[in-house]
């Protein structure tokens, strides 16, 4: 079995982990990065397998793999973690077996996901998170559909939107909870820098035949496919008025997210602690805005397993993060206090940005509700909504009691998928709040890995 | 760009190496398998985290399509032709 034996252990190949690991390397410490990617960059600094960069976020990414090799960090890519151990021992998985690190420091900086809430129809072929119809363009180069419905909220949806143009598969309709126009005029006019960007980002947007405002998709409708889809306004009390509601025929995919979650797990395994805000995603990891240091001793984390805010503070975080659990480990070098100092305020002004962006477009309230009793809630399980209120009428208000009484989160996905959603219906259901509901915790395999990997991995070693 | 041919259900098909598996089977599907209670399913996420778009790949079961690079040669079965839910 392989055996690595480094100072810092970084977990994530996107903006946060790479700029952690060239600035831990940078400042003399060994580095290893581990990433579940073919290829490391992550989200936003995805890279063509097969053309290269073809984007300017691609090339940055390029860019900061090579610092990151050049500067010695030995990258473990297409190697998933699927245990951790406080005390520093870290077992990942690739295509040739186990790889079991043993690390003086680690970085978290595992990332985000889609953030999702059922409904009718969503388990439907052709119903997927806006993050997979980017990741098709982008890494497959491939169309979700002929026409295409992609519905939520947040920034995000026009990003896909571009990404979608740039390989001709312009969206056919666009369905966007918010409206708030001018709350987002001010906070553009308070972060100036950002306006350029949100200006290409309303283009795509523009470009899109049929843009509903202050609608959401209710249903999504088919056989063996998506076919159509049902939408409805949001009323101004903020309530889905489905008797106004419409059916769009000749859909082909639908692409519905509310924004990303942090993928606290790993964190969630090292026992760090962890809070909840809607707006920053749900819950997320408690780290130092100073080092990025967590609650436990020689574990950080980073970029957006810390709050959901965006590809800027990803980067600043990534690089504090970095530089301090170096410093910890005695690796400090000269100037290296003042740069602290200067990425700490920046990162809280970038922060401010993406924390007031995820305010004004929270996914709208009652959107669990969507789901009807028969609509299916927890879908590795196939557990339905109706089954999980019936248990929560049975006594329990957590997120963890309701996978016990029905299996919702206890698949291969371990609640990555269903938690929000579980979490909001208990809170409706039995008048707790989303927080008081919990989160389903972690289990070892993180990502499911034959049992010979796992006798091999944990043969002779401490745990 | 490298033109390979991968075996979907036994079919040749053309495919792209390097690019992942998941869209090559959502440009043939979008179904790629069924649930125990037999409804079909696509790729969801699209990054890894859902295992909806389990597929069987040189005979090894439930890999994750999206996160599976295409490779020259590669035999994948899917659990629409065995009606085997997976
Ligand atoms: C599908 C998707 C697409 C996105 N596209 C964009 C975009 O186009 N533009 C934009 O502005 N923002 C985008 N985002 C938002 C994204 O969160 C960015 O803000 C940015 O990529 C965050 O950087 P990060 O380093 O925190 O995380 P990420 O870039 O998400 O990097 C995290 C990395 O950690 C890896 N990882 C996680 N868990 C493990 C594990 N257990 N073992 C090994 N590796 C692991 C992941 O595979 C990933 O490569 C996207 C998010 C998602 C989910
Ligand atoms: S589509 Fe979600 S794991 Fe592949």
């Amino acid at each position: 079995m392989r055996r690595v034996e480094t100072d810092i252990l970084v977990v994530g190949g996107g903006p946060a982990g790479l700029s952690a690991a060239i600035a831990a390397a940078g400042a003399g410490a060994r580095v290893d990065l581990v990433d579940a990617g073919a290829a490391p960059g992550g989200q936003y600094w995805m890279q063509d397998p097969v053309a290269g960069a073809t984007s300017q976020q691609a090339a940055e990414g390029s860019t900061a793999i090579a610092s990151a090799r050049a500067a010695g960090v030995a990258i473990h890519s297409g190697a998933e973690v699927w245990a951790a151990f406080p005390g520093g021992e870290i077992m990942a998985n690739d295509a040739e077996g186990p790889i079991t690190f043993q690390a003086r420091s680690i970085v978290v900086a595992s990332g985000a996901q889609d953030r999702v809430y059922p409904f009718p129809g969503w388990t439907l072929p052709g119903v997927m998170t806006p993050g997979a119809g980017q990741r098709l363009a982008k890494l497959g180069k491939t169309a979700p559909g002929r026409r295409i419905a992609l519905a939520g909220n947040g920034p995000f949806l026009y990003a896909v939107a571009a990404t979608l143009a740039s390989i001709d598969a312009t969206p056919a309709l666009l369905v966007e909870s918010g409206r708030a126009r001018a709350a987002m005029l001010g906070l553009l006019a308070r972060h100036p820098a950002r306006i350029a960007e949100a200006v290409s980002l309303i283009a795509a947007a523009r470009a899109v035949p049929d843009w509903r405002r202050g609608h959401v998709v209710t249903e999504a409708l088919g056989e063996e496919r998506v076919e159509a889809v049902r939408i409805a306004p949001i009323d101004e009390r903020g309530t889905v008025d489905t008797a106004r509601s419409e059916r769009i025929d000749g859909i082909d995919a639908l692409l519905v997210g509310w924004g990303f979650r942090p993928m606290i797990e790993l964190t969630a395994l090292l026992r760090c602690r962890h809070a909840y805000d809607r707006a920053l995603g749900g819950w997320y990891c408690v780290a130092s805005p100073s080092t990025g240091l967590t609650s436990v001793e020689g574990v950080y984390a980073a970029g957006e397993v810390t709050g959901i805010a965006g590809s800027r503070p990803a980067r600043l975080s990534g690089t504090l993060a970095g530089l301090s659990a170096a410093a910890a480990l005695g690796f400090e070098s000269a100037g290296m206090e003042e740069r602290r100092k200067g990425l700490v305020r920046a990162l809280a002004s970038a922060r401010a940005f993406g924390h007031a962006l995820g305010r004004l477009a929270p996914p709208p309230d009652g959107i669990a509700d969507l789901a009807r009793d028969d609509t299916i809630v927890c879908r590795c399980e196939e557990v339905t909504r109706g089954e999980i209120v019936a248990a929560l009428a049975e006594g329990t208000r957590a997120v963890a009691g309701a996978k016990m009484w029905t299996r919702a989160g206890m698949g291969r996905c371990q609640g990555r998928i269903c938690g929000s959603a579980v979490a909001e219906i208990a809170a409706a259901e039995t008048g707790t709040s989303p927080a008081a509901a919990g989160f389903n915790p972690p289990r070892i395999p993180l990502r499911p890995v034959p049992l010979d990997v796992i006798l091999e991995a944990t043969r002779g070693s401490a745990p | 760009m490298t033109e390979v041919t991968i075996f979907v259900d036994g079919v040749a098909v053309v495919a792209e190496a390097g690019r992942p598996l998941g869209a090559l089977m959502h440009r043939l599907g979008p179904a790629m398998r069924r649930t125990r209670e037999g409804a079909p399913r696509g790729l969801f996420c699209g990054m890894g985290v859902c295992f909806d778009c389990l597929v069987t790949v040189d005979g090894v079961a439930d890999r994750r399509a999206c996160m599976t690079p295409i490779r020259d040669g590669m035999r994948i079965e899917t659990s629409l032709a065995s009606g085997n839910p997976s």
